[in-house]
């Protein structure tokens, strides 16, 4: 976060690369600026780590791997993942951040605005969690 | 070409640490959220208080921006509607997914096949805004408000902070 300020100007935050890119994609350019190549890092940094731990670092996918089993399981939970995606990607963009943007860069510089939006979404997920944890 | 690398090499460094600090894992992150566990707030909080004086040391130091031709600007928001209603569906998909745009990005990386499902609901989510022509509310920096590039519209007006 600090260092995307001292090279940027720029605040730390993956939604936003998401959103170069998308946006860019869109324009059929592939002219990214500081944000999308930042996000490209974050994927590498994902490849790297499995690289050198030698494997991913975890099989299945939490409570929905546990839960939903089978060929019908499966369809359950890419259902699952692909609409909880649609409203991690709206809900962050209309916030202006994510758990990054919002939560580490926002909070850092004590932003009023991003200090409610994180309350709000460590909040909001923490009840979702508990009323998984009750219906399954 | 040097700001796209060293992007990239943030980019990757920022990676790696979501990685080794299991962030990654949706297990982690639900066991925290279920206060199983107080490792994600102990982590977050840690990495907020570095942000916030390594912040503080780059605002004492430096005026403009290395790779920028741009003045080191510190702003601050005032919440609105939208913050409100962003993260209460944002923390919705959170709370479902176990999985932030961070993790998924590393999820991608690490070729897990699930991650494709939230990776392309995350894309639409993103594309369904961007294409309502809402205004764009992550700038790529903290530029005053009616400043904007063409293929970046203005950020909604920030609240100068001042020098503390």
């Amino acid at each position: 976060m600090v260092v995307c300020r001292l090279l940027f100007n720029g605040r730390l935050g993956v939604t936003g690369g998401f959103s170069e890119l998308i946006g860019q994609i869109g324009r059929r350019s592939l002219e990214f600026d500081w944000r999308g190549w930042f996000l490209i890092g974050v994927v590498l940094g994902g490849t790297l780590f499995m690289a050198l731990a030698g494997g991913r670092l975890f099989d299945g996918y939490g409570w929905l791997t546990e839960t939903f089993h089978g060929a019908g399981g499966g369809i359950a939970i890419a259902a699952i993942l692909f609409g909880a995606g649609v409203l991690i990607g709206y809900g962050a963009k209309l916030a202006g951040g994510c758990t990054s943007g919002n939560g580490l860069s926002g909070v850092s510089l004590l932003s009023p605005a991003s200090l409610v939006a994180t309350a709000t979404f460590f909040g909001t997920a923490i009840v979702v969690s508990f009323l998984i944890k009750a219906l399954i | 070409m040097r700001p796209r690398l060293a992007a990239a090499a943030v980019g990757i460094i920022f990676g790696v640490t979501l990685c080794w600090s299991g962030m990654s894992n949706p297990d982690v992150i639900r066991q925290a959220l279920l206060f199983e566990r107080a490792y994600l707030f102990l982590f977050f909080a840690s990495a907020v208080a570095v942000a916030t004086l390594g912040t503080a040391t780059i605002r004492r130091l430096r005026r403009r921006a290395v790779l920028a031709d741009a003045p080191l600007v510190f702003s601050r928001e005032r919440p609105t509607r939208r913050h409100i209603i962003g993260s209460l569906i944002f923390g919705v998909g959170w709370g479902v997914a176990d999985a932030c745009p961070g993790p998924i990005a590393t999820q991608v990386g690490q070729a897990m096949p699930w991650a494709a499902c939230t990776l392309a609901g995350l894309a639409l989510g993103i594309a369904l805004f961007l294409r309502a022509g809402r205004t764009e509310t992550e700038p790529p920096s903290d530029v005053p408000a009616g400043v904007g590039t063409a293929s970046h519209p203005p950020a909604p007006a920030p609240v100068p902070s001042g020098v503390r």
